[in-house]
């Protein structure tokens, strides 16, 4: 079986700072591998276990995104894609056409793996359009992902209900979470990682950019908040009492 | 900006909110806001503007394969300026799928939109809500509305047009499909949210904190982890970037460490209040009020505290 799976290098939330102007400070940023595509990573290699076969990492970003393809390749996957683009001025339909474009041309896969949503954009889009590119079945949500012969078997978690789904191969999957739990590599599979083929693409050499105008970001700032920041001290009662009288003052419980 | 502004969710109470924001959008420009309805017109779906019927595909049952289809295909036909679906899990499919079928810019998890001369405009959070970034896209263009934002607007029963888009044969098939376990309340329009966090050590201590939230009059919500991981609630209880964005009057969280994720869900509250064992827990951060203190002793207080004022 030949699983592809969709890593993003993504800017470490946690990390950006904000200048005085309320602006991140987005160039020098810190990136690593977007949060749930562990689990993707993960998803891949029990696939492979189960089925044998090979993982094949694919990422659109900056020549620094190696680092984060590296430690899917130290995870256990056996070879990376890198296409080259700035994603800090890319669409997701740009980044999927990418992707896309990648995959077919080291294709055929049985399986593409994304996560549900990119820890820094979060905008749930590159999976689906991925999976209508490839014109392949597309599921996304997964908890749980089985396949058997042709066919996998997906269970998929919504807002309010669990729906399972069947789907012929090839199937571009986004799975949530709780899918997994991510293994972490050994210092030796850190160290054999490097040794990994990694191959690089040109962005716009592999696929000239369509015909459509792409979304775009027009400005960012800092978010704001202002809050009181009150801490309550006391025992539980007396610290308790003091919370709800100040609630009461904000007009914000009804006695 | 002239033409239709389309704007669907499969589910009936987003379908009002992004109704809501297709006024906004066609609102000051030449356009005229339609709320599309697949298979059959929903009687819960009250929106302003026009209603259009997509016939063809089977009525019970639309899976975002199916919607992303038919609305592809009457968009053709019909060329609307402009296309708002409702973020939710099965929305985000229906958008994507339908911003490749239709060659067209897509913007994701948007508010505050509005028509910008010839392009669609809003506002998205970014980094996990620590940024705010203004958003645009030359038209026509798609976009998925952020669930919770846009109050839903009531209106009259609207014209219905109508137009046929065929059967649509789906690559995926649905085997089955199970609500998870029950509940039963709207957080978007709850006045006060008890907020449930990984502090809560076992799902039977839940109905502790479901007392806390009645006797507030107000409803119990969660972290992801509670919902996602544990499975303890619904996925729709869970506050923050991946769930339901809410603003109540009053925030009270409850053994949830505060990470950007979860506040981006709910920093917008009026007050917010917090109770963690661990006093630099970034909760306190985004509150008004903190307690540091465990919550299986805080909460029984705060009980007696209301008991007594009763
Ligand atoms: C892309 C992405 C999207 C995400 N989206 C969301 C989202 O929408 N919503 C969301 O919530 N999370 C989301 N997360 C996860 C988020 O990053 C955090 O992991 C999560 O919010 C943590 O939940 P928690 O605070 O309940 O648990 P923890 O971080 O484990 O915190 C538990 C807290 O409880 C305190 N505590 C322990 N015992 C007690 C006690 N007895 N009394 C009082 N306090 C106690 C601890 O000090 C700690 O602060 C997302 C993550 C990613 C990567
Ligand atoms: N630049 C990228 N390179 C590789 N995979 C990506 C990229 N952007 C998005 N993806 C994949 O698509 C998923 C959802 O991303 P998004 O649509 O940005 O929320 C991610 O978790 C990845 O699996």
């Amino acid at each position: 079986m030949r699983i592809a799976v969709c890593v993003k290098h993504a800017v470490d939330e946690t990390e950006l700072k904000i200048d005085s102007g309320g602006k991140p400070l987005l160039s020098g940023a810190t990136s690593r591998m977007s949060t749930f595509d562990k689990n993707a990573v993960e998803e891949g290699l029990r696939l492979k276990a189960a089925h044998q076969g090979e993982v094949v990492i694919f990422t659109v970003g900056p020549s620094d995104s190696k680092k984060t393809m590296k430690e899917a390749l130290a995870m256990g996957a056996d070879k990376g894609v890198l296409v080259t683009a700035d994603t800090t001025s890319i669409d997701t339909m740009r980044t999927a056409s990418l992707l896309a474009a990648a995959i077919k041309k080291a294709g055929p896969f049985d399986v593409v793996l994304c996560s549900e949503g990119s820890s820094d954009t979060y905008s749930g889009q590159v999976p689906p359009m991925l999976g209508e590119m490839l014109g392949a079945a597309f599921t996304g949500y997964a908890r749980k992902l089985e396949v058997n012969g042709q066919t996998a078997r997906v269970e998929r978690s919504l807002e309010d209900s669990l729906e399972v789904v069947e789907a012929p191969l090839p199937v571009v999957a986004s799975v949530v979470s709780e899918i997994n739990e991510p293994r972490y590599p050994t210092l030796i599979q850190i160290m054999q990682a490097g040794k990994k083929p990694l191959e690089e693409l040109n962005g716009d050499q592999l696929q000239p950019a369509g015909a459509y105008r792409q979304a775009s970001v027009v400005s960012m700032s800092a978010q704001q908040s202002a809050r009181k920041h009150v801490m309550i001290e006391g025992s539980p009662d007396e610290a308790a009492a003091k919370l709800v009288e100040a609630l009461i003052r904000e007009g914000v419980l009804s006695k | 900006m002239s033409g239709a502004v389309w704007s669907y969710s499969e589910n009936e109470s987003v379908s009002n909110e992004v109704a809501s924001a297709a006024a906004d959008v066609a609102k000051g420009a030449s356009a005229e806001p339609v709320v599309l309805e697949i298979g059959a017109v929903r009687a819960g779906v009250r929106a302003p503007g026009a209603k259009l019927l997509l016939k063809g595909p089977a009525t019970s049952d639309v899976p975002p394969e199916v919607a992303a289809e038919a609305i592809a295909k009457a968009s053709k036909q019909l060329q609307p300026a402009a296309i708002l679906i409702g973020a939710t899990r099965y929305g985000r499919e229906i958008a994507s799928r339908l911003a490749v079928k239709l060659t067209v810019g897509c913007l994701s998890e948007v508010s505050k939109l509005s028509a910008d001369g010839n392009a669609l405009a809003g506002e998205r959070n970014a980094f996990a809500g620590k940024v705010v970034a203004k958003v645009s896209c030359a038209l026509p263009a798609i976009a998925t509305v952020k669930v919770g934002y846009y109050a839903a607007v009531e209106s009259a029963g609207t014209a219905v047009t109508e137009s046929d888009v065929g059967q649509v044969n789906p690559l995926v098939k649905v085997v089955s499909r199970e609500k998870k376990a029950a509940g039963a309340v709207d957080l978007r329009s709850a006045k006060v949210i008890v907020s449930a966090g990984r502090g809560v050590k076992k799902k039977e201590d839940l109905p502790m904190l479901e007392e806390l939230a009645r006797e507030m009059h107000g409803a119990l919500g969660c972290s992801r982890p509670l919902s996602s991981d544990l499975g303890w609630l619904p996925e729709e209880h869970h506050i923050g970037l991946t769930g339901v964005t809410v603003k109540p009057d009053l925030y009270l969280a409850l053994g949830i460490s505060g990470q950007l994720q979860h506040t981006a869900g709910m920093k917008d509250s009026k007050v917010v209040a917090a109770v963690n064992t661990d006093k630099d827990a970034p909760i306190f951060q985004a509150s008004d009020y903190g307690i540091v203190g465990d919550l299986y002793q805080i909460v029984p207080a705060i009980r007696k505290a209301l008991a007594s004022r009763r």
